[in-house]
C-alpha cells in the first residue's frame, strides 16, 4: 500500500507532514517553481545566509495553519456565545473540509511570487496585477483544478483564493465571518502563520537573533473570541482571533520580532537599495518593462532565468541592463544620502519626498534612488480572554504593545560617483529644501 | 486631495470626533471616514470592503499607522478592557494651520458626520456604516426590510429588529445630506 503519510525535514518546525492529496499540490509545477524563488530577494548579498526559497517557507505556513486550525476549533475552546455565531465550528464534515482548505491554500499561498519575491509589483507587472492575484489565477487554473478535484470531498478553487489571499486581496469576493477568521490564520497582522513562519525562518537563516519568539506557547492560546469593548457598554459581538490572557507575552514577543525584523533585516539599507537595482534591470531586460500575467510565462520566470540574465548583462555593456546589473554584480551599488528622521518629519511631513525631488534637479534622475515604506497594519489590538472570563483589548492589558514603533523607512540614494558632492550639497541646502509647502488662505 | 491635505482632512476629523464625545477608536475613525467618502462624496480614495465591523479600509488603517509614525496621530491605550482612542498630537496641528483652504472646503462635511455619527458607539457605527453600505452598493432601491435582511446575512450578530432601525436611520443621515 502506498504511503499515506510523508514526512519532510524542517530546520524550523522539525518535520512538516502532509498527506497524499497535498502531495499532489506540492508536486505540481506551480509548487515546484517556488523552489527557485529566494525568500528574502538578493538579502544574501549582505547577510549570506538568507538563500532560503518560498518553498520551505510555504511548507513552514502550512504546518502552522494545520496547528492553529486544530487549537482554535478544539472543544473546550469555544465559547456558547461564539459557538452562536459561527455554526461552522459544529458540523464535523465541514470541519473537515475546512482545514483542508486551509492548510491547501496556506500551501499555495506565495504561488505568484515574482522572481526573487520582487516587491515593485507596481513597476513590472500591469496595472490592477499583483503576486496575490496571479496566486489566484494559479489556483483557479485548469490544472490546480485538477489536483481539488481529486481531494475528498472536492474543494472548491475560490475557497482555497479566499484563505491564500484575504479579504484585502480578494476585495471582489464576500467572505462570511467563519472565512474571514480563517483567512486571518494564514494572512492576519497579528498572528498571521505567513508571519509566525517568515519571522522565524528568516531570523535563522540570516543568523540574527530579533525573529524568535515563543510561537509553540502562541499558538496554544489562540482562540476565537468576540471582540473586546471600547466604551462603557459598547462593543460588537463579531468574532475575532485573539488569545487567552497567559499567551500575551508571547504575542508581545511576536509582535517586538516584527519591529526588530523591519528594522534589521528587511529594511537594511543595502539590501533595499539592490532592490532598486533589480528593478531597473528588469525594467530594461523584460520585454515590455513588464512581467507577463499568463499562467505559462508565469511558471517559466524565476530567479534562475533572471539571474543568468543579470550575470549576461553585467558582462556586456550592450546589453539591456547592464548598468543596474553591473551594480549588482560587482557591488557598486548607490550609496545612501539621507534618511528619515523625526525632527525632518517635524518640519516637513514628506522630507524624504523633497529631498529627493531637489536632489533630482540637482544631479539628474539616473543619479538618484528613493525607497519609502510607510508602516502599516495599525497597532496591532486584539481581544485577550482574561483570566476572570472577560473580553479585553491586549492593547489595555499590556504595557508592550503600545510602545511597539511603527515601522517607517525612508532612504533616498545617490550614485557612488557623486556621493562626497550630493553629501556636501545637502548639508549646505538642508533647511531650505526642508522648507514645507503652504497653502494660501481660502 | 494629495497626502498632506489628507492628512489634514483626517487629523482635524479626528480632533472633532473626540471633541463630541466620541470614543474616537480605529473603528469610529474607520466609520466616520467611511461616511464623508461614500455619502458626502470627499475624495479620501480609500478602498473599503465589508471586512470587521462593516465597512473597513487597510488603506485606512495604514494611513492611520503612518499617521502615528508622523508623529501626527498616536493610539492611546485606555484602562482593561477598552480598545484604544486616537488622540491628535501637537504636530498635526501645525499641519492643518498649513492647509487653510483644504480644511475650509470641508469643515461643513466633517461637522455633518461628527453631529450624526460623534456620539455612536462602536456596535451602532457598525449597524449604521453596514446599512449605508447595504443601501448604497447592495440594495439602491430595496425596501428597508429587505437591506434589513441583507444587513443581518453579512453581519448575522446583527438581529433584523437592529438592522431595520440602522437602515431607517442612515436613511434619514443619506436624506440630511442631500441638503448639504
Amino acid at each position: 500500500m502506498a504511503k499515506q503519510l510523508h514526512e519532510i525535514r524542517d530546520p524550523i518546525h522539525v518535520f512538516v507532514r502532509l498527506d497524499s492529496d497535498e502531495r499532489r499540490v506540492l508536486d505540481s509545477r506551480q509548487f515546484q517553481r517556488l523552489r527557485h524563488i529566494h525568500q528574502l530577494a538578493m538579502s544574501f548579498l549582505v547577510y549570506p545566509g538568507t538563500t532560503h526559497r518560498r518553498f520551505e517557507h510555504s511548507l513552514g505556513v502550512m504546518e502552522l495553519a494545520g496547528r492553529v486550525f486544530d487549537v482554535v476549533t478544539q472543544s473546550g475552546a469555544v465559547t456558547d456565545e461564539v459557538r452562536k455565531l459561527l455554526p461552522e465550528i459544529d458540523q464535523a464534515d465541514g470541519l473537515r473540509y475546512w482545514r483542508r482548505a486551509l492548510r491547501m491554500a496556506a500551501l499555495c499561498h506565495d504561488v505568484g511570487h515574482l522572481p526573487f519575491s520582487h516587491a515593485a509589483e507596481k513597476e513590472l507587472l500591469p496595472a490592477e496585477w499583483d503576486h496575490e492575484r496571479l496566486t489566484r489565477v494559479l489556483i483557479e487554473s485548469d490544472e490546480m483544478k485538477e489536483i481539488w478535484d481529486k481531494v475528498t470531498p472536492p474543494l472548491r478553487p475560490i475557497d482555497i483564493v479566499k484563505l491564500a489571499i484575504g479579504p484585502r486581496k480578494a476585495s471582489d469576493l464576500k467572505f462570511s465571518v467563519w472565512e474571514t477568521i480563517l483567512a486571518e490564520i494564514i494572512t492576519g497582522d497579528a498572528f498571521g502563520v505567513d508571519r509566525m513562519d517568515y519571522l522565524l525562518r528568516d531570523s535563522h537563516h540570516a543568523g540574527v537573533a530579533y525573529g524568535k519568539f515563543d510561537h509553540f506557547r502562541l499558538i496554544d492560546t489562540l482562540r476565537i473570541l468576540p471582540s473586546p469593548p471600547s466604551g462603557e457598554s459598547d462593543g460588537s459581538d463579531e468574532p475575532a482571533l485573539g488569545i487567552e490572557g497567559g499567551g500575551l507575552q508571547s504575542a508581545e514577543a511576536l509582535l517586538l520580532a516584527r519591529y526588530f525584523m523591519y528594522s534589521q533585516v528587511y529594511f537594511h539599507p543595502v539590501r533595499r537599495i539592490y532592490d532598486i537595482h533589480l528593478k531597473d534591470f528588469l525594467q530594461q531586460w523584460l520585454p515590455g518593462s513588464r512581467f507577463a500575467t499568463d499562467a505559462d510565462a508565469h511558471m517559466g520566470m524565476t530567479d534562475n532565468e533572471v539571474m543568468a540574465g543579470i550575470l549576461k548583462a553585467a558582462r556586456e555593456a550592450n546589453q539591456p541592463g547592464h548598468d543596474p546589473a553591473r551594480r549588482i554584480v560587482h557591488h557598486e551599488h548607490f550609496r545612501v544620502l539621507y534618511t528619515r528622521n523625526p525632527d525632518d518629519v517635524k518640519k516637513n511631513e514628506r522630507a524624504g519626498g523633497a529631498v529627493f525631488d531637489a536632489a533630482k534637479a540637482k544631479f539628474g534622475e539616473p543619479a538618484v534612488r528613493r525607497d519609502v515604506y510607510r508602516g502599516k497594519g495599525g497597532l496591532t489590538d486584539f481581544p485577550v480572554k482574561m483570566k476572570d472570563g472577560r473580553i479585553a483589548s491586549a492593547l489595555s492589558v499590556s504595557s508592550v504593545l503600545p510602545n511597539v514603533p511603527v515601522s517607517t523607512f525612508e532612504y533616498v540614494f545617490i550614485d557612488p560617483a557623486r556621493e562626497a558632492e550630493a553629501t556636501k550639497w545637502l548639508d549646505e541646502q538642508r533647511e531650505e529644501i526642508l522648507k514645507p509647502v503652504k497653502e494660501e488662505a481660502p | 486631495m494629495n497626502r498632506s491635505q489628507r492628512t489634514a482632512v483626517i487629523t482635524r476629523l479626528a480632533e472633532r470626533l473626540r471633541e463630541r464625545g466620541s470614543w474616537s477608536g480605529e473603528t469610529h475613525v474607520q466609520k466616520v471616514v467611511f461616511v464623508m467618502q461614500e455619502l458626502l462624496d470627499v475624495k479620501f480614495e480609500f478602498e473599503f470592503i465589508l471586512y470587521k465591523h462593516g465597512p473597513f479600509s487597510f488603506d485606512l488603517r495604514d494611513e492611520l499607522s503612518s499617521l502615528c509614525a508622523d508623529n501626527l496621530l498616536k493610539y492611546q491605550a485606555q484602562s482593561p478592557p477598552y480598545g484604544p482612542k486616537i488622540g491628535v498630537l501637537p504636530d498635526a496641528k501645525a499641519l492643518q494651520e498649513r492647509f487653510p483652504k483644504t480644511l475650509g472646503s470641508h469643515t461643513a462635511k466633517i461637522e455633518f458626520v461628527c453631529d450624526r455619527l460623534g456620539n455612536k458607539g462602536v456596535a451602532e457605527l457598525e449597524r449604521l456604516a453596514t446599512a449605508l453600505w447595504v443601501t448604497t452598493r447592495e440594495g439602491t432601491g430595496d425596501s428597508v426590510d429587505q437591506r434589513a435582511k441583507k444587513l443581518n446575512k453579512l453581519k448575522p450578530h446583527v438581529s433584523i429588529d437592529e438592522a431595520k432601525a440602522a437602515v431607517v436611520a442612515m436613511d434619514e443621515v443619506i436624506a440630511a445630506a442631500k441638503k448639504l
